[in-house]
């Protein structure tokens, strides 16, 4: 069982390295990283801590986007493409090859990941900056975002054509780093219908600010890289909380998978 | 008589199009049964519902209404996933991957291990005759090359049923008497058969028995020299030498004459056999070059069913 899953995992994980569309897409994103550099050094004092955030910045926001991309097209290219007429028939269960493509894109996106992350430090050893520990546990932060939003691309695309679903899992990756300032406005709002509609939202969108952690209050007080910074024991709750989120977006996906037509 | 290995009874689909939901009846009323080690040909034109019936089968799409059962089992079992093959209608695979990658991938998929996969993978290639191509990308195969390995990924797991759409589509005519043979090697080792076409020579020369759908509906089911009309339906003559004045008495016979050059070509109907004309050709010293009897095709039984639904039809919308 576990077997086919892995099969079908790998197999995406080959499609999206022979896949053109994301090296361009992932050498943009080592572009963007890199000019941090330029950026710090236009700060005369503060050039590590700026590079940092930049880099950051847009290593999560270039994963995030990778991770759209890559969660919409794997999908509907099946469909598309009619490749999936032969898959289904063989002894495998619908819930598997959703299963199996979505750990296809982790992998896919872990590598992502991995290439920027070393990109971003090599910058900083540039700079002879120290590297903290921070920084690695906001680097497993921002992967485990990029997997959250990644099953949400999924769900969306086992229902819906690739570019509304682009666009649904857009929104709610806005929405979703914006739960915290929609709990607060939603305490100050007058009128309590609307009120309760904010508060519902942002119980139902995965809250996405807890991965995005550096310069927020996760964990209580405010937090940076640059000094106080939540430790690994706050990255395995917030891996519990992603664990939770991709198992109810894969069932549902699952779920819609299993009743539609191949047509 | 043993338990058949595929049953599809009144099977319905509609399907509900575009933003209106407007309704097309793909298969209306389809029933057939497939018997153990019979080859089975789905015949019908395009858009009967041969390629909609098989994807019901093959759990691609929920049924209307109707019964399905393959192998014993319901549409969509495991276990009889297992034991089936299917190619589907204009096969696409992934493309990124060679022809010996997809197969040990589909290999892997029935749960065969690396190493046999592989083994399995280079024997398919070699059979359908992909061995040269096995390394090339997918990209860049021909149709009919698509339609090999194609072939060669519904036999990954030695199937007990075999489920072809259109598989001779995209072949070239070596390529088909290739596929027949591969066709007819199944058959003796022992295996069952489905293959939709809507060419009938090609399903003629191979299946036992014979579905024809017209129109989302399984007209006439059976082995094909049942369907068939035994009778003569007419004689064709080709004359050598023929005077004009032979061309005169054999038109006022009432027969269709047709000629290039030297040669004449006589239609004689009806399913008695031509003495008279022999021996008015004989009196004027013509020569007979071939005499020809002409029996029902299949593709004459689609064509009458076809009509013959088609006035069904105007007579009940007459009707209303
Ligand atoms: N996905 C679909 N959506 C709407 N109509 C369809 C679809 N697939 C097939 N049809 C219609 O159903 C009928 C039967 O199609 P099909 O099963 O492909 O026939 P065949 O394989 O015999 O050519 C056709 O009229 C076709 O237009
Ligand atoms: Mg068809």
């Amino acid at each position: 069982m576990i077997g086919r899953i892995l099969t079908i995992g790998l197999n995406t994980f080959r499609e999206a390295i022979r896949n053109k569309i994301l090296y361009s897409l992932l050498f943009f994103a080592v572009l963007v990283i890199v000019g941090s550099l330029a950026f710090g050094a236009l700060s005369v004092h503060e050039e590590v801590r700026l590079t940092t955030d930049l880099g950051l910045a847009g290593m999560s926001l270039f994963s995030i986007l990778i991770a759209i991309f890559v969660g919409v097209n794997l999908v509907y290219k099946e469909l598309e493409r009619k490749t999936i007429y032969s898959l289904i028939p063989k002894p495998i269960h619908r819930y598997q090859f959703v299963v199996g493509k979505f750990l296809g894109m982790v992998l896919t996106l872990g590598v992502q990941v991995a290439i920027m992350g070393a990109v971003l430090q090599l910058v900083l050893l540039l700079q002879d900056a120290e590297l903290s520990g921070a920084l690695y546990r906001m680097m497993a932060l921002i992967f485990l975002e990029v997997i959250v939003v990644t099953a949400v691309a999924v769900l969306f695309s086992s229902f819906s054509t690739p570019f509304l679903s682009g666009l649904f899992t857009l929104g709610i990756f806005l929405i979703g780093r914006s739960v915290p300032d929609l709990r607060r406005i939603s305490r100050k709002l007058k009128s309590p219908a609307a009120a309760l509609l904010l508060d519902g939202v942002a119980r139902v969108v995965p809250n996405l600010r807890l991965f995005y952690a550096t310069g927020s209050d996760a964990g209580g007080g405010h937090v940076t890289v640059h000094g106080l910074f939540p430790d690994w024991s706050y990255v395995a709750s917030a891996g519990g909380y992603a664990l939770l989120c991709v198992a109810i977006a894969l069932m549902l996906a699952s779920l819609f998978f299993s009743r539609r037509d191949f047509i | 008589m043993s338990r058949p290995v595929l049953v599809v009874e009144r099977l319905a689909k509609t399907y509900a199009v575009g933003f209106l939901r407007k309704k097309v009846h793909a298969v209306v009323d389809v029933s057939l049964s497939v018997e153990p080690g019979e080859i089975f040909g789905l015949l019908g034109p395009n858009g009967a519902g041969k390629t909609t019936t098989l994807k019901v089968l093959m759990g691609l799409v929920r049924p209307s209404a109707g019964r399905v059962e393959l192998l014993g089992q319901p549409v969509g079992s495991l276990e009889a996933k297992r034991r089936l093959g299917y190619l589907p209608e204009s096969p696409y695979f992934y493309d990124y991957l060679t022809g010996r990658e997809l197969l040990v991938f589909m290999a892997k998929l029935f749960g065969l291990p690396r190493r046999e996969a592989r083994r399995r993978a280079d024997a398919l290639l070699e059979q359908v005759g992909l061995a040269q191509a096995a390394d090339l990308a997918l990209r860049r195969y021909s149709k009919g090359m698509l339609q090999r390995v194609g072939v060669a990924q519904a036999l990954v797991n030695d199937p007990e049923l075999v489920i072809l759409d259109e598989p001779m589509t995209g072949l070239d005519p070596l390529g088909r008497k290739d596929l027949r043979e591969l066709i007819a090697s199944l058959r003796q080792a022992g295996k069952t058969v489905l293959l939709s076409s809507h060419i009938l020579s090609d399903v003629e020369l191979l299946a036992d028995r014979v579905a024809i759908l017209v129109r989302g509906r399984s007209v006439d089911v059976g082995p094909l020299p049942e369907l068939l009309d035994a009778r003569t339906l007419s004689t064709e003559l080709v004359l050598t030498g023929a005077s004009a004045e032979l061309l005169a008495a054999i038109a006022e016979l009432g027969h269709t004459v047709r000629r290039s050059g030297d040669r004449v070509q006589v239609t004689v109907t009806g399913s008695d056999a031509p003495d008279a004309l022999v021996d008015l050709c004989r009196k004027h010293g013509a020569s007979i070059a071939e005499v020809a009897p002409r029996k029902e095709s299949l593709e004459d039984v689609v064509v009458k069913r076809v009509r013959a639904e088609g006035e069904q039809r105007e007579r009940a919308e007459a009707a209303r």
